[in-house]
């Protein structure tokens, strides 16, 4: 009778929890949040020189966008990590004025305006504090409390 | 150039993505996006002088009003991001709450 309670009790927890499977966010990640600091210096770097020839500046561009390719494909394919991965792809869309669309404006003027560098740097950087935000928000462990108590009790 | 005009323009329209985009959300994620409103406010008419007074480009001008823009999208990802993690700190409250139920009934 015991083993009976115990099971729908175990059942029902289960309704629940897959009940709330939508609520899933993958846990805080290292890598994610030191390299999303180094792409966001490098990138700010990067966009202090724009007032220099695209050109001649071909290779660190390059660079940088081997590297952001790497973090959305690492991105991509971890669980439950939708936000931040389309975080990732508004960032290096074409036609959203972050990364991707900042190279594309320095690359058809040739060199940018001094002013104009500094406030794209800051609508950029206000992008990448967000992601570093959120990850930092996210749970520093897996709460599994419901497998917890099943191994518990078997 | 009529600054006024310009701004009140731009700020209908990011009214406008606000409106259906956080009709839902309540608290501190609200409280955030009206943050970023205000914000909003200041660049826009800090641009508008920068283009008025030639510093920057027709181009960068439209360039930057563009990015504020994206950027209310990148704030409404992180919004919804922190309203699920929250949302999964009450479901881990709630099979607690279960699981001391099922114990202290065993």
């Amino acid at each position: 009778m015991k083993t009976f309670i115990k099971s729908v009790l175990i059942i029902i927890s289960v309704f629940v929890l897959n009940a709330c499977q939508t609520t899933k966010t993958a846990i805080f990640d290292q890598y994610t949040y030191q390299k999303t600091i180094e792409i966001k210096i490098e990138t700010e770097s990067l966009m202090d020189k724009a007032n220099t020839p695209y050109n001649q500046n071909l290779q660190e561009i390059g660079e940088l966008l081997q590297e952001v390719k790497t973090v959305m494909e690492y991105e991509k394919n971890r669980p439950n990590n939708e936000i931040t991965y389309n975080m990732w792809r508004l960032l290096c869309e074409k036609d959203k004025n972050f990364i991707v669309g900042f190279l594309n404006q320095w690359q058809k003027s040739g060199t940018v305006s001094t002013t104009f560098i500094p406030e794209a740097k800051g609508q950029i950087s206000e992008a990448f504090d967000l992601l570093i935000k959120y990850e930092v928000k996210k749970d520093k462990t897996n709460q599994g409390l419901l497998s917890d108590f099943i191994n518990a009790n078997n | 150039m009529d600054i006024d005009k310009i701004f009140n323009q731009l700020k209908e329209e990011l009214l406008g993505i606000f409106n259906n985009s956080f009709k839902d959300l309540k608290g501190e994620a609200k409280k955030d996006l009206e943050e970023f409103l205000v914000q909003s406010e200041e660049k826009l008419r800090r641009w508008t002088l920068l283009l008025a007074s030639g510093d920057i480009t027709q181009d960068e001008f439209a360039w930057l009003v563009k990015s504020q823009k994206d950027l209310m999208l990148f704030h409404t990802l992180y919004a919804t991001g922190v309203s699920k993690i929250k949302l999964g700190h009450f479901k881990n409250k709630v099979i607690k709450t279960i699981i001391s139920t099922i114990i202290a009934l065993i």
